[in-house]
C-alpha cells in the first residue's frame, strides 16, 4: 500500500515537473498553454492523493477550467504572437537561473532542516478543512468579506464591461500588441526604404 | 450534517453601506433605462443615496457597536470618517455632472462606480479586520483604476489608468504578504485580537514576524495615502485622470487609507509606538518636505494641486502619528479628523476650479491662464482663492485650524522638531499658493479662455468655498464633532 502510493506520487511529481519543462521549452504558445493545463492536472491529482478533495476540484474548476482558457483565449485573440521563431532564452539567462536558484534555496533549505521528516503520524485523526467547515467559517466567522468579496467581483466586471465595451463611433478601435508592433515595424521600414525622397509623406 | 446557522447580524451598523451597495446596484438599472445623453439623473439618483447615507448614520451617533463577528464597527471615529467621505462623494458627483459631457465621456456606470469605490472607503474606515480592510481597499482600488482611464480614447487617462493598476497592483503584493505575517504572528488577523496577543507578549521568533508585517502593512498603506518614499506615482496620476476622478482620488483614497492606517497603528500596533513612532515621524517630515518642495518647481497647476496633496499627507500623517503617543491619544485623532475635513473640502474646491477652466480638448493649467481670473470671473477667483487659503493655512480657513490641531498635537506628542518641520514647510508651501492668488487678481488675462461655469459645479465650487470659510471662522462645530469622535476609539 504505501510503496504503491510512493509509486504513484513520483510518477505524477515527475509528470508535473516534466510538464513544467514543456510548458517554457515549447516553441508553439498554444502548445505551451496545453502542457500548462496537463500539470495543472497533475497536481490536483497530487492533492487527491493527499485527501485534499476539495482542494484537488478547485483546482480543476478554477485553474484549469478557468485559467487556462483565459489564457488560450487570450492566446488566440493576439494574433501573430503564436512563437513560432521566437527567442526561448533571454540573453542573460544564467542571472535569472542563479536568482531563481537562490529564491527557491532560501526557501527549501530551512524547511528541510528545521522539519522533522521521520515522524510517523500518530494514531489521532488530525482535522483537515473540509468542505464543510469551511462553508461554515463563510457563513459564521467570515460571513462580512464573503459578501465584500462578491461585490468587489461585480465591480470588477462591471469595470471591465465599461473598459472593454466598445461604443459604436464613439471609441477607437484597441489595437491588440502584435497589431500595434506590426505597424510600428512598417512605419519603421517604410522610413528605412524612403529615407529622404518621400520624407514629407512618410513624416505624417 | 450539522445545520449552517447564519449568525444574528445587527444590520444597523451595516446600514449605511447597505444604503451605498444597494444604490450603486438601484444606478445600474436606472443607467440602462435613462436615455442616451440625458445621464445626468443617474448623477442626481446616486446623490439622493448619498444623503439618504449620510441621514441614516446620525441615529448611530454615541452609540458604537460592532457586527459580524467584530468585523465591523460603527463608532464615531467611523461615523466621521464616514460623514465626510460622503460629502467628499457628494461634492465629486456636483462637479462631474456637466463636466462628464463636456468631454464626451458620460456614461452612467461612472456614478455606480463612484458609489462602490466610497463603499469601499466605509469599509475602510469601519473595517476592524485585517482582511475586511484589504477587501475595502482592493474594492476602492479596482473602482479607481476603472475611473482614473474613463477618458479613455485619451493616453494621459489610459496612462494614469496603467500606472495606477501597476503600482497599485504592487502595494497590494506588500499589503497580503504583511497581513499575512501578522497573522502568522500573533494567530489573528482581528485587530482586537492582535491587540491582546501582542499585550501578553509574543515568542522573540514571532516578534520579528510581527515587525515584518506591520512594516510591509504600513508600506502598503504609504502607497495609497502617498507617504514619501512611495509617492512617485501621484503626480501622472492625478494629471492624466479626469479631473473630478482625480478630485475624488486625491481625498478619497487617502482618508480612506489613513483611517485604516490610523485604526491600525492605534488598535493593533497601539503598544508598539515605541518602534514605530519615530520612523512614521521622519518619514511625515521627507513627505511634507519632499510634497512641497517639489510643488514650487510646477507651473502645471493640477502637477502643482498633487504634489501639495503628498505635502499634505505628511501633515495628516503628523496628527495620526501622535495620536499613537499618551500624552496627544486624543489631539492627534481629532487633528487628523479636522485636518482630513479641512482639506477634502479644500482640494475638491480647487479641482472644481480647475474643472470650470476645463475646455474640451484643451486644458487651461498653467499658471498665466488664471492671470486676471477675477475680472473675468470674481466667483470663480474668491472660490480659489480661499482655497489656496486653506491650503496654505491662513487664517480665517479651515485649513489653518487644521495645521493648527496637526501641530499642538505633534508638539504635545513630544515630536516638537516635527512640528518645526511642518510650520517651515508651510512657510514654503504658502509661495506657490499665493503666487496664484497674485496671478488671478493682480495680472492681465493673458489669452482669452471662458470658463464654463454650469449650475451644479457653481454649487460644487460654492459648497466647498463656503465650508472652507464657515469652519474657519467658526469650527467649533467640528471641533465638537471630531472630540466626539476621539471617546470612541480609545474606548
Amino acid at each position: 500500500m504505501n510503496i504503491l502510493i510512493m509509486v504513484i506520487f513520483v510518477v505524477l511529481a515527475a509528470f508535473t515537473l516534466a510538464a513544467g519543462v514543456m510548458v517554457v521549452t515549447v516553441k508553439n504558445i498554444i502548445h505551451a498553454a496545453l502542457w500548462l493545463i496537463a500539470s495543472f492536472f497533475s497536481v490536483a491529482a497530487m492533492y487527491l492523493l493527499m485527501e485534499a478533495e476539495f482542494i484537488a476540484i478547485v483546482q480543476v474548476l478554477v485553474y484549469v477550467g478557468a485559467i487556462s482558457i483565459l489564457v488560450l483565449f487570450a492566446i488566440m485573440l493576439t494574433r501573430h504572437v503564436t512563437g513560432e521563431g521566437v527567442r526561448q532564452l533571454y540573453k542573460r539567462w544564467w542571472i535569472a537561473l542563479i536568482v531563481a536558484a537562490a529564491l527557491f534555496g532560501v526557501l527549501i533549505v530551512p524547511t528541510v532542516f528545521n522539519y522533522e521528516w521521520a515522524v510517523q503520524p500518530s494514531g489521532a485523526q488530525i482535522s483537515i478543512a473540509s468542505t464543510v467547515e469551511i462553508g461554515t467559517a463563510f457563513m459564521r466567522e467570515y460571513l462580512l468579506p464573503f459578501e465584500v468579496a462578491s461585490v468587489l467581483l461585480l465591480v470588477a466586471l462591471i469595470g471591465a464591461i465599461v473598459i472593454a465595451f466598445e461604443e459604436r463611433s464613439t471609441r477607437r478601435r484597441v489595437l491588440t500588441l502584435a497589431e500595434e508592433v506590426e505597424q510600428r515595424r512598417q512605419r519603421n521600414e517604410s522610413l528605412r526604404l524612403a529615407p529622404t525622397t518621400h520624407a514629407s509623406e512618410t513624416s505624417e | 450534517m450539522p445545520d449552517i446557522q447564519i449568525p444574528s447580524i445587527d444590520l444597523g451598523v451595516s446600514l449605511q453601506l447597505l444604503i451605498i451597495f444597494g444604490g450603486a446596484m438601484v444606478l445600474l438599472l436606472a443607467d440602462l433605462f435613462s436615455g442616451e445623453g440625458n445621464k445626468r439623473i443617474v448623477g442626481y439618483i446616486a446623490l439622493l443615496f448619498v444623503v439618504g447615507a449620510a441621514a441614516a448614520g446620525v441615529p448611530y451617533w454615541d452609540a458604537p457597536r460592532s457586527t459580524f463577528n467584530g468585523m465591523l464597527v460603527l463608532d464615531n471615529f467611523a461615523l466621521t470618517l464616514n460623514w465626510i467621505f460622503l460629502l467628499s462623494t457628494a461634492i465629486t458627483i456636483l462637479i462631474s455632472l456637466e463636466y462628464l459631457p463636456r468631454q464626451g465621456i458620460e456614461r452612467g456606470e461612472y456614478y455606480a462606480l463612484l458609489l462602490f469605490a466610497l463603499g469601499g472607503m466605509m469599509l475602510l474606515a469601519q473595517g476592524t479586520d485585517l482582511i475586511v480592510l484589504f477587501l475595502g481597499l482592493e474594492l476602492l482600488s479596482i473602482t479607481l483604476y476603472v475611473l482614473a482611464g474613463f477618458a479613455y480614447p485619451r493616453l494621459s487617462s489610459e496612462e494614469a489608468a496603467m500606472k495606477y493598476l501597476l503600482i497599485g497592483a504592487f502595494a497590494a503584493g506588500f499589503l497580503v504578504f504583511g497581513i499575512a505575517l501578522l497573522y502568522g504572528a500573533t494567530g489573528t488577523s482581528s485587530l482586537a485580537g492582535i491587540a491582546n496577543k501582542l499585550g501578553s507578549g509574543l515568542a522573540a521568533d514571532d516578534v520579528a514576524f510581527m515587525l515584518a508585517g506591520a512594516a510591509l502593512v504600513i508600506i502598503g498603506f504609504g502607497y495609497k495615502i502617498s507617504m514619501a518614499p512611495f509617492h512617485m506615482w501621484t503626480p501622472d496620476v492625478y494629471e492624466g485622470s479626469p479631473t473630478p476622478v482625480a478630485a475624488f482620488m486625491s481625498v478619497g483614497t487617502k482618508g480612506a487609507g489613513f483611517a485604516a492606517l490610523a485604526r491600525l497603528l492605534l488598535v493593533a500596533l497601539g503598544s508598539q509606538y515605541a518602534t514605530w513612532g519615530l520612523i512614521l515621524a521622519i518619514l511625515a517630515a521627507v513627505t511634507m518636505v519632499i510634497g512641497n518642495v517639489s510643488a514650487v518647481a510646477q507651473t502645471n497647476v493640477k502637477r502643482m494641486l498633487a504634489y501639495s496633496s503628498i505635502g499634505h499627507a505628511g501633515y495628516i500623517l503628523m496628527g495620526v502619528l501622535s495620536a499613537g503617543s499618551p500624552a496627544a491619544a486624543n489631539r492627534g485623532i481629532e487633528g487628523f479628523l479636522f485636518y482630513l475635513l479641512a482639506y477634502s473640502l479644500t482640494n475638491l474646491g480647487a479641482f472644481a476650479v480647475l474643472i470650470a477652466l476645463e475646455q474640451r480638448g484643451e486644458a487651461a493649467w498653467s499658471l498665466d491662464d488664471f492671470a486676471g481670473l477675477w475680472h473675468r470671473q470674481p466667483f470663480l477667483a474668491i472660490a480659489m482663492a480661499l482655497c489656496m487659503f486653506s491650503l496654505a493655512g491662513v487664517p480665517p480657513t479651515a485649513g489653518f485650524w487644521g495645521k493648527f490641531y496637526v501641530f499642538t498635537a505633534a508638539w504635545e506628542a513630544g515630536l516638537q522638531w516635527l512640528a518645526v518641520v511642518g510650520v517651515i514647510t508651510s512657510a514654503i508651501a504658502a509661495f506657490f499658493y499665493l503666487r496664484i492668488i497674485v496671478q488671478m487678481f493682480m495680472r492681465d488675462p493673458v489669452r482669452e479662455i471662458s470658463p464654463s461655469l454650469d449650475r451644479n459645479l457653481m454649487i460644487g465650487v460654492g459648497l466647498a468655498a463656503l465650508g472652507v470659510i464657515v469652519f474657519g471662522i467658526s469650527p467649533t462645530p467640528v471641533i465638537d464633532l471630531v472630540q466626539g469622535s476621539v471617546l470612541a476609539l480609545s474606548r
